[in-house]
């Protein structure tokens, strides 16, 4: 619940919201609204059951076109099938805001690239993740070679998979990652 | 269940609260700039069209033009809004030329140094004054202490963010922060996927080569010839500046105001070709990698730039300050300004033939060239030249970060329309959040050129302009004014501080070395925890094998 708190526009929050951050919020939910405004309402007072489908939500301009797409709806989907409600859409683009703290972003990016849930990022993750990022245009050697010698760098207790400590370990300290792991809204 | 709130809970140590406070101070502070939605939308639009690479040259633009800014109203504050009070007033003609040359019409203006008064202003009989004096020699001084400040902190803070402690895990870490989510136009996605299969590709099967002595020797000789020829065409270009100048500055009085434009006009047309001298010698000498080319062709061009800023300045103190002139200050005030104005023509003109002919050449005429990239590094160095000049004028011409605000604004949106309408995005990878460390580091170096002031501190100031005529040195006006206070008794607390301690050359040093001792213990305690870092690291190792180790046996056993 600590790091839920501390997403810039997370509804859970105990301390009152900021007014540079209710910006953004206000700013996405007319984004969220924009997606499909017969079925959003604007008075959000009586909490209503508003799911909208992974394809209107894919087909944001700034998701459109991201290889990970589907990933990310999946994982900040409440369900885990993509479909997502005002809070998982706001915790979304809070994640990925740049006011997102480092571990957070950390934490959901693992959570992105570990695509059968197993919470770990085992070798067959990672060959999905290099065939995303260069359109299956690797020769299957090519990608299991890649794989090995991430595992082989980044596995600290020699487990032969990836788990969220490695992954933090590995990223947090990374120069790029807070500056590419952020969609500007 | 919601599948996002099991699992481990990220632990937390301090040093990540305090990069978040940090961060959370300067996001606060960016937020409130980020209102104004023009910035936002064009580097939104910019990131999704041609990645982080790109933008970070955007936002290093955007971060000097709200520097300028805050200089100028400090600067308009302070200085020119009191000056309006005491104005006299201008009976020169204005033509409209003199917005070229800075001359004539704009010599009695508040533009420079020679207009100011050196009388104390008081608008009410016995009522508060203000003294002309101090609050020029404050207000400067005290903007070059904030622009120290400020470049520390934000270098400081950059490059906490980027500062990567020797990891084992560079493949690894490349390929889960390699994506750059910001781009979102399908044509730049494409191309970057494209890029990192290729990257990808060369990291399987490349490796580093190993060259015979021979080959080794040759190479190296190669890399000692580039780098003195350059060395040498830095050296040329200054000399030829220099004796320049020093031609131009007899032949002034008789001819007309263009010749004064031939000076700014030379030293921009240098700034401008010998770059592509220095990019042909990089191509020569084939460097391992590209990373390498970049950097070494950035330093030279930096050596050039600043060895011709570094000419000028000399000739501006030495020669301009010595000569028989009325008032030295102004006359390199509109050096400067001059100087600033051409290399803003000459930005204008770089990005039409840099960027757009050459994309007509590449669409049209020569197709396999195709349109061209955006030059990171070229532009960069232009915004940080273009500082440099604005802070050495800063005392000569107190209203010059106003001029470069609006320069720096109309090249924001001339390279944005250049940007979108002639390049594609970069095909080469650049390690984007170490750039704005360089780039800051950059802008470092030659505010040291801010000592040009204080040498300016030692000279005899000019003796019919200016708020400071009369005196035999710009700081004789502190002291002045320290021996007005002595005679207060409520103020010799100030006077106490002027004479022990800033005064003293003892405080400095006690001061120096307290740093340095700071400094050391903070070394010794990193020191030490790399140590724990590596025996922790060794210990993870060993006790994950000998579990395995004893699974073995169990299971052997069974």
């Amino acid at each position: 619940m600590r790091w839920k708190s501390k997403t810039p526009c997370s509804q859970k929050s105990k301390e009152p919201v900021q007014p540079t951050n209710l910006s953004l919020c206000l700013r996405l939910f007319y984004r969220y609204r924009d997606l499909a405004p017969q079925l959003v309402p604007l008075d959000y007072s009586d909490k209503p059951a508003v799911t909208l489908p992974y394809q209107l939500i894919g087909s944001m301009p700034e998701l459109k076109d991201n290889p990970f797409r589907q990933r990310i709806a999946e994982v900040f989907s409440e369900h885990g099938d993509g479909n997502m409600t005002l809070d998982d859409f706001l915790d979304m683009f809070s994640v990925l805001s740049e006011m997102a703290p480092r571990d957070l972003k950390a934490y959901y990016a693992f959570k992105i690239y570990d695509f059968n849930n197993d919470d770990y990022i085992c070798k067959s993750d990672l060959e999905k993740t290099v065939n995303k990022l260069t359109r299956n245009e690797l020769t299957p050697e090519e990608v299991s070679l890649v794989c090995e010698k991430v595992i082989y760098e980044a596995d600290v207790d020699n487990d032969g998979k990836l788990s969220l400590a490695d992954f933090q370990h590995m990223i947090v300290r990374a120069p790029d990652f807070l500056s590419t792991f952020h969609i500007r809204i | 269940k919601k599948s996002r709130h099991h699992g481990a809970q990220p632990s937390c140590c301090t040093q990540c609260l305090q990069g978040a406070s940090f961060r959370r101070f300067g996001n606060t502070l960016s937020e409130y700039f980020d209102q104004l939605r023009i910035w936002h939308k064009t580097l939104k639009i910019i990131g999704a069209e041609f990645g982080t690479s790109v933008l970070s040259y955007f936002v290093f633009l955007k971060w000097l033009l709200n520097f300028n800014i805050f200089s100028f109203l400090i600067n308009f504050g302070f200085i020119t809004i009191p000056q309006f009070l005491a104005a006299e007033p201008n009976n020169l003609s204005f033509t409209g030329l003199e917005l070229f040359t800075g001359a004539g019409y704009f010599q009695q203006t508040v533009l420079y140094y020679g207009f100011y008064t050196n009388a104390t202003i008081s608008k009410i009989e016995n009522g508060p004054s203000y003294n002309m004096q101090l609050a020029y020699i404050f207000t400067v001084g005290i903007y070059f202490v904030i622009c120290f400040l400020i470049l520390l902190f934000s270098m400081m803070i950059f490059f906490f963010r980027s500062f990567v402690p020797k990891t084992f895990s560079v493949n690894a870490s490349n390929l889960f922060c390699i994506w750059d989510f910001n781009i979102t136009n399908e044509r730049a996605v494409k191309l970057k996927q494209k890029n990192l299969h290729t990257q990808i590709k060369v990291q399987t099967t490349g490796e580093v080569l190993n060259y015979s002595i021979t080959e080794r020797l040759r190479r190296t000789a190669i890399h000692l010839i580039a780098w003195l020829a350059s060395l040498g065409t830095a050296v040329a270009a200054c000399t030829g500046v220099y004796f320049l100048s020093v031609n131009n500055l007899k032949v002034r009085p008789e001819s007309g105001q263009a010749a004064m434009l031939v000076l700014p006009v030379i030293v921009s047309l240098l700034n401008t070709l010998i770059p592509f001298f220095f990019s042909w010698l990089g191509h020569l000498e084939k460097f391992q990698t590209p990373g390498q080319h970049i950097y070494v062709t950035i330093i030279r061009n930096t050596i050039l730039k600043m060895s011709i800023v570094g000419i000028l300045c000399y000739y501006w103190l030495n020669v301009v300050a010595t000569s028989e002139s009325q008032c030295w200050e102004t006359l390199v005030g509109q050096d400067i300004y001059r100087l600033v104005l051409v290399d803003f023509i000459f930005c204008l003109l770089g990005s039409f033939f840099g960027e757009f002919l050459r994309r007509i050449i590449g669409t049209t005429v020569c197709i396999r060239l195709g349109p061209p990239e955006f030059d990171i590094g070229r532009n960069v160095l232009d915004l940080i030249y273009a500082q440099t000049l604005t802070w050495i004028g800063i005392l000569f011409s107190p209203l010059l970060p106003g001029i470069q605000t609006i320069a720096f604004f109309i090249v924001f949106f001339v390279k944005k329309v250049s940007l979108m309408r002639n390049c594609q995005p970069p095909r080469k990878v650049w390690r984007t959040t170490q750039m704005m460390t360089s780039f800051i580091l950059l802008l470092f170096c030659p505010s040291f050129l801010g000592v040009v002031c204080f040498f300016t501190l030692r000279l005899k100031p000019s003796e019919e302009c200016g708020p400071f005529r009369g005196l035999s040195l710009m700081y004789a006006a502190v002291d002045e004014w320290i021996q007005i206070l002595d005679s207060y008794t409520a103020y010799r607390w100030v006077v106490w501080i002027y004479h022990n301690l800033i005064k003293s050359v003892l405080f400095f040093f006690a001061l120096s070395t307290f740093v340095l001792i700071l400094t050391y213990l903070y070394w010794q305690i990193i020191q030490g925890r790399k140590t724990m870092i590596k025996s922790l690291r060794s210990q993870i190792t060993n006790v994950s094998l000998a579990f395995s180790c004893i699974f073995c046996i169990i299971w052997l056993f069974c």
